[in-house]
Order: structure tokens, then C-alpha cells, then sequence
């Protein structure tokens, strides 16, 4: 009866459908009241990971590979606790930001929740297809948050947005459809050991295919041209959500799949992810660095962000270390980019401006949210003792190891361009405002959330021993 | 105009894709696992007799249940970007001879809808099948000006259209008692799939036809 893989799928669906019945901009209170519940599903699927190992949980009684089973190892584990860690926070965050803003997105609280949903439902699964039905339930419900600002430029981002979100999609479906014809079974547990190195041409392609569209929807350079304009343009929680959250989901997908079933075909294109992962770096820091609004400088700087999630892919070897980086980073990204849009959000509603240059003075009116931007900035920087610290000695760890110098440089090199263009943002903050700024009142749970989440993104790196050790029980 | 050198590009890229493919199929082995078999020995406990509904409700019930989110998602996508106009202006009404025509078969339309979801325990058909011939039916009688378009769905219009979803979720849930997820009774199978899919009959019907009675109000007032 409490089976926590069951409900952290159950929940969010009955709360997404709860809040749509209930009206547009209700919701607040029910989502935040189960996504408490969740939090502690969540934490009890990890402590029973942590001491039994990885479960299934065969839906309808049937069992793979005619039934559909949801699967919950260390990686998923870890996955879930963060997906669950920033939409608590972030719902607190949203709640009294539409109050503020008027009810501009008249159905966050459903698609949020059909969003928490998707993902929670992608990282439990263990069945090609069944994969495909959540990165639909994410892509869509994560382009209608995109949407449901209404303004043109939104509306034209959010179409962007679809056309990249369902064109990866058709990819993998393809893809999906040719594993299927060639195996006749699309659950990841059989077909594990069917696969090979001399598997037909036909599962090449296939597998070829779901990388370029699981690739497109995780906006690696070159496929990143989408998500500045959409997480960019959004309003700051939906942002926050789709920066932190989203992204890492279609990322999680490509490392499940070259870690398990495609294995054998894996390393035919890892060395090529992880240049393109070094490109990306390279690239996002360089538009964050020109950019002169703040969220499009946060939106730049998730591109470069992602890049150092695809270094893990030349790295991935028994040793579990670039597995392990790979969660680190994705988690503590994931806490500081929430942090950072949230902490946005917050300074452009105290300035009324988007700019940069409005940013002056504001150390002195919101230190707490400035604060919180910084501790976000030092996660992203990777100094010590953040989780991003955590994650890059990781990876530096990892190339060392394999012999391959290389991607330190790559690491290192994108630690300073991160500080550079943080400190952009935190240069301006100090300076005089000018004798006819205005500042409104921001409301207090607004800026204790984004502290919060980038709290948690520096502390992480003291405790990330049981995480550690909860993703070396991913490796399997 | 696309340059003639850059239109030719993409053809020869697709061309050549699809021959791969095509060749890559051709060199198909048969498939290891053969799932057919599985569905026909596993039909006997799955409550109903046609295969293709065993599969949906039953033994891929799950896919489905996700499935049905992602229809009422899609519908909240419309409703959260076109919410914030001005209601819709009703539609200008057709001649009689069709608005008589769409009032005698909206009724059997429905008729039909009914039969099909029956009929698909036997044979194809279903939920799905038996809400779009309702929706359908909506959009005939809104084309004739009988039905207005649809401004903010109201409670009630809410509660219906995330009815069946409700219901589906609400049998998935009760049934993790037996211990898993949607693992219906084989005895009480059939009973569950015909409740499910009768909320869904509706709640469907009412979410297509949404989809095409919130879009309508642009024809004309805005252009």
C-alpha cells in the first residue's frame, strides 16, 4: 500500500488533476501540502535503495516484458530526491510570486504538476516506450508553462520550444519503433542482453536517433538554440523549474540507456558528446558573458552547465567515478540554477527592470537575494565546499585516472568563465543606484526560498557521502 | 524562396536517410522475444476477449493512464494560452436543412459512441474510438450554430473533463492494495475496464471536442 514508486508517480497526477478541477490559480496550498508527502516518499525510496539495493514494480501484476515495470536503483533514486527537493521550495517560491504578480499564469499549478509527474514517472522507468509517453507528459506540460504567460514573445518561445521538444520526440519514437521490429520487445530489462556490439544495422540507426532527440531536448550545443529565448523568457518559477529540472531529464534518459541497453553502442559516440559538452561550455559562458539581461544570462549559462554534464560520457567506466560526478553535477546544478532564477525573479521584481544595469543598489535593498545569487555563483564556479566543487573534482578525478588531460583544462577553464560571469551580475549590485531608482517590497518567502536552494547547492558538497553512495548503487 | 542549392541538400539528406532506413529494415532478423504469443496466453485472465484492448487496459494499462494525462495536458496547453480572451461570440446559425440534419444525428451519433465502447471488449473499438465519434458529434452541432464555442470552462465543464482521468487513477490506486499498480482481480477485470473506460468515453469525447470548440471563437472576430 505504500509503495513509494507507486506514488510519487500517483500523487502529483492527483494533485495536477485536483488543481485543474478546483479552477485557474487555485491549487497553491494542495500542491505544496503533497509535494511534502513526496518529499518523504522520496526519502524513503532512497534509505530502502540505499539498504536493499535497486526494486521493481511490475505494473498490473504482469511483469516485463509483457506488462510494464518501473524500475528504482541508486541514480533513479537520487534523481527523484532532487526532482522532489526543488519543486517543494520552488512551489513555496511560486505561490507567493503569482500572488504578486497577478494570477499571469492562470494554470501553473496543473501543468506543474503534470510536469513533476512526467518526470518522476521518466526517471522510474524501465520500458522504451513507456519513456516515451513521460517525455511527453514532460515536454508538453513544460511548453504550456513556457506558454501560459500569454505574451507574444512567451507564446513565440513556447512554439520554438514545441517544435524542438516534438521533433526530439519523434527521434526517439523512431527510434523505439526499430528497436521494436528488431527485438520485438522495448523493455529495457530483456533487452539488455540482446544487444551487442554486432547488433543490425537497424539498432544502430536507432540508437542513433534517440541520441539526436533526447539530445535536442536536453539543448547540448549545437541543439541549445531553443532554451535561452524559452527559459529566458519565462516567468521565474516556471524557469527555475524547467532550468533545474527539465533539462537534467532528458540528460538522465541518455546516461540510463549508454549506461544499460546501449552500452555496447555507447562508446562509439561518447568522445564526440563530451566535445560537444566542451563546446557548450565554452559557447553558453561566452553569451552569458554579452548578454545584457539577467535571466538571459542565467538561461546562457544553464547551455554551458549541461556541458560539463556530457564530459561524463568519454569518462563512463566500471569504476563508477564519472557516474558519480555526472549525479553530483546534475544536482548541484540543479539546486543553484533554481536558486539563481528564483533569486532573479525576486531582483527584477524589486527593481521593476530585467536589465543588468538596473541591477544597481540592490546589495543594499536585497542583500538575503543577492546573497543567495552569490552562494548559487559559487556552486556553478566549483569552489570549495559546494556540490559543484564536489562534482568537478569528480570529474577531474575521473580524466586523471583514464589518462585523459584534455577535459581538465576544459573544467578549470570553464570554473573562470562561470566566476566571470557571475561577477558581472554581482559588480553591478554594488554600485550606487541612481537617485530616481524605485525599489517595490519583495515578499520575504520569495527570498528565504531562493537562500534555501542555494544553501543547499553549497552544503551539499559536506554531506555528499550517503549521495555518493547512494549513485555507486546506480551503477548496476 | 529557399535557395535551390540548400533545397536540394536536404533532399538528397533525406533520400538517402530513408534508403537507409528501408535497407536497414530489410536486413531485419526476426525478433527474439515474440509478445503476440504472451497476449494470447495471458487473455483468459486479462477480462476482456479482444487483444487490443487487453493490451491497452490491461496489460500496458499504465501506458495508457499516461497517455490520457498527456490529452488532458493538451488541453490545458489551449485553455492556458487562449484563458485570458474575451468570451466567445456564438456562431452564426446554418441553414435549416442542415441544423435539422445535425439535431437527427447527434442522437445516434451517440448511439454509436455508446455501442463502440461495448463493442470494444470483442472487437475493435473502445474508449477512444467511442469519444471521438462524441466529439465529433459536438463539432457537428457546433458547425450548424447549435452549440456555442467554449469561453473559460466553468466547474461542472471541469469536473467532466478530468473525470475519467479521475476514475482511472482512482482504480490504479485502489488496486496497490492487491500490490501492484493496476493489477486488476481477473475476475473483476472485465467489470473495472468497462468503468474506466465509460469515464473515459466522456471525459475524452469532451477533451477533443474542447480542443476544437476553444480554438473556434478565432474564426472571424479577430481576423
Amino acid at each position: 500500500m505504500t509503495d513509494p514508486v507507486a506514488w510519487l508517480i500517483l500523487l502529483p497526477l492527483v494533485w495536477a488533476t485536483g488543481a485543474f478541477v478546483l479552477g485557474p490559480g487555485r491549487g497553491a496550498r494542495l500542491a505544496i501540502g503533497a509535494l511534502l508527502v513526496q518529499c518523504a516518499l522520496a526519502l524513503q525510496l532512497a534509505v530502502e535503495v540505499l539498504a536493499y539495493g535497486g526494486r521493481t514494480h511490475p505494473v498490473g501484476g504482469w511483469g516485463a516484458p509483457l506488462g510494464i515495470d518501473l524500475a528504482a536503483d541508486g541514480l533513479s533514486a537520487v534523481m527523484l530526491l532532487l526532482a522532489q527537493a526543488l519543486a517543494l521550495p520552488l512551489a513555496v517560491y511560486a505561490r507567493a510570486y503569482f500572488a504578486e504578480n497577478a494570477p499571469t499564469v492562470r494554470y501553473f499549478w496543473p501543468l506543474a504538476g503534470f510536469l513533476l509527474a512526467g518526470i518522476n514517472a521518466l526517471f522510474l522507468a524501465a520500458d522504451l516506450f513507456n519513456l516515451y509517453v513521460t517525455l511527453e507528459l514532460v515536454g508538453l506540460a513544460a511548453v504550456g508553462l513556457v506558454a501560459a504567460g500569454g505574451t507574444a514573445r512567451q507564446v513565440a518561445a513556447a512554439l520554438r520550444y514545441l517544435f524542438a521538444a516534438l521533433a526530439g520526440s519523434l527521434l526517439y519514437l523512431l527510434g523505439v519503433a526499430l528497436i521494436y521490429g528488431a527485438y520485438g520487445t522495448v523493455s529495457l530489462e530483456t533487452l539488455a542482453p540482446l544487444v551487442d556490439a554486432r547488433a543490425p544495422a537497424a539498432v544502430w540507426i536507432a540508437g542513433g536517433l534517440m541520441l539526436a532527440g533526447l539530445m535536442l531536448k536536453t539543448a547540448i550545443f549545437p541543439f541549445h538554440y531553443w532554451l535561452p529565448p524559452a527559459h529566458g523568457g519565462a516567468p521565474a518559477p516556471v524557469s527555475a523549474l524547467l532550468s533545474a529540472l527539465v533539462v537534467k531529464a532528458s540528460f538522465y534518459l541518455i546516461l540510463r540507456l549508454s549506461l544499460d541497453v546501449f552500452a555496447p553502442l555507447a562508446a562509439a559516440a561518447a568522445t564526440v558528446l563530451g566535445l560537444l559538452g566542451a563546446a557548450a561550455i565554452v559557447w553558453g559562458s561566452w553569451q552569458a558573458l554579452r548578454t545584457d539581461h539577467i535571466k538571459m544570462l542565467v538561461a546562457w549559462s544553464t547551455v554551458a552547465q549541461l556541458g560539463y554534464l556530457f564530459l561524463v560520457f568519454p569518462l563512463l567506466a566500471p569504476d563508477g567515478l564519472a557516474l558519480q560526478a555526472g549525479g553530483m553535477q546534475a544536482i548541484a546544478h540543479g539546486l543553484a540554477k533554481a536558486a539563481m532564477f528564483a533569486a532573479a525573479g525576486v531582483l527584477m521584481l524589486a527593481t521593476g527592470r530585467d536589465t543588468l544595469v538596473g541591477l544597481a543598489g540592490v546589495a543594499g535593498r536585497v542583500p538575503l537575494t543577492l546573497f543567495a545569487f552569490g552562494l548559487a555563483g559559487v556552486t556553478l564556479m566549483g569552489l570549495p565546499p559546494s556540490g559543484g566543487f564536489l562534482a568537478k573534482w569528480l570529474l577531474i578525478e575521473a580524466a586523471l585516472t583514464h589518462g585523459q588531460w584534455g577535459w581538465v583544462a576544459v573544467v578549470i577553464g570553464g570554473g573562470l568563465l562561470a566566476a566571470a560571469y557571475v561577477f558581472r551580475v554581482l559588480r553591478q549590485a554594488f554600485l550606487l543606484a541612481p537617485a530616481d531608482s524605485r525599489f517595490h517590497p519583495v515578499p520575504r518567502s520569495m527570498e528565504w526560498t531562493a537562500f534555501v536552494l542555494a544553501a543547499a547547492s553549497v552544503l551539499l558538497g559536506l554531506r555528499g557521502v550517503e549521495l555518493m553512495a547512494l549513485l555507486a548503487r546506480g551503477a548496476a | 524562396m529557399i535557395p535551390l542549392l540548400k533545397r536540394v541538400a536536404v533532399i538528397l539528406a533525406a533520400a538517402s536517410f530513408a534508403g537507409a532506413l528501408v535497407v536497414a529494415m530489410l536486413d531485419l532478423p526476426a525478433p527474439t522475444v515474440h509478445l503476440p504469443a504472451a497476449v494470447e496466453a495471458n487473455m483468459a485472465a486479462s477480462g476482456v476477449a479482444h487483444p487490443v484492448t487487453a493490451v491497452l487496459l490491461n496489460f500496458r494499462g499504465y501506458d495508457t493512464l499516461l497517455e490520457v494525462g498527456v490529452l488532458l495536458l493538451a488541453l490545458l496547453g489551449v485553455l492556458a494560452v487562449t484563458g485570458v480572451r474575451a468570451a466567445p461570440r456564438a456562431v452564426a446559425p446554418a441553414e435549416p436543412a442542415k441544423r435539422m440534419l445535425a439535431r437527427l444525428l447527434a442522437p445516434l451519433m451517440m448511439l454509436v459512441a455508446v455501442y463502440l465502447l461495448w463493442a470494444g471488449a470483442i472487437q475493435p473499438g473502445g474508449a477512444f474510438q467511442a469519444g471521438a465519434v462524441l466529439a465529433a458529434a459536438a463539432v457537428l452541432l457546433h458547425l450548424t450554430g447549435i452549440l456555442p464555442g467554449w469561453g473559460a470552462p466553468g466547474p461542472r465543464l471541469r469536473v467532466s473533463l478530468a473525470a475519467g482521468f479521475l476514475i482511472f487513477l482512482a482504480v490504479a490506486g485502489a488496486l496497490l492494495a492487491r500490490g501492484a499498480l493496476l493489477a486488476y482481480p481477473p475476475a473483476q477485470a472485465g467489470m473495472l475496464i468497462l468503468l474506466i473506460e465509460a469515464g473515459l468515453m466522456v471525459s475524452l469525447g469532451l477533451i477533443l471536442a474542447g480542443l476544437f470548440l476553444l480554438l473556434s471563437r478565432d474564426s472571424g472576430d479577430e481576423a
